[in-house]
């Protein structure tokens, strides 16, 4: 399959997807340590990711799929979000927590 | 390794800013940015403005993280007081 196509899938059959460097459990990076912690706060503690470091082709594809250079990368029902900056931001405001709230009840 | 001045000369030959100040250790860099093109725009809009104007550097793994905060100059000034 495609990569675009198989990344399209994966945000569109998961409300909450995280393109990240390792794992939820074992983050390879500060920021992606960063978002998976947010994500926690905002009462998602389990979601759908991806390590990217395990699957190159989408590592190079996602970067193009929403012309975002880096990782992380989350999405929410299907909508590219933004990067550890914006969660951080928005999680400051209260506005990923909005966000999130149908998705955190289901959890 | 980039130094935090080249990446600075880069954004602010790429976009026009009010403010600017990028700060890094080579590997990870901090950007506040204040534009006026980011007026109207939204956070994602004004990231990708400024990732344009370092896409090459990106893809060449030159540069591998950058946080920004962006501003419009409107809302620079009332962070201020």
């Amino acid at each position: 399959m495609d990569v675009q196509q198989l990344i399209k899938e994966q945000v569109g059959n998961n409300p909450v997807a995280l393109y990240m460097k390792g794992t939820p459990q074992f983050p390879q990076c500060g920021f992606s340590a960063t978002a998976v912690q947010i994500l926690k706060a905002c009462g998602v503690p389990e979601f759908f990711s991806v390590n990217v470091l395990e699957n190159p082709e989408i590592r190079n594809g996602i970067k193009d799929f929403a012309n975002w250079p880096t990782i992380p990368q989350l999405y929410v029902r299907g909508e590219f979000v933004g990067g550890s900056d914006i969660m951080r931001e928005m999680y400051q405001d209260g506005e990923l927590q909005k966000l999130l709230a149908g998705i955190a009840e289901k959890v | 390794m980039m130094q935090p001045e080249q990446v600075q000369k880069i954004i602010a030959d790429g976009l026009p800013c009010e403010h600017l100040q990028v700060d890094g250790d080579g590997h990870h860099f901090e950007a506040t940015i204040v534009s006026a093109e980011f007026a109207g725009r939204n956070r994602i809009q004004r990231q990708q403005r400024v990732n344009a104007v370092l896409r090459a550097y990106f893809d060449s793994g030159e540069l591998h993280a950058l946080s920004m905060k962006t501003h419009s100059p409107e809302e620079w000034m009332a962070s201020r007081g």
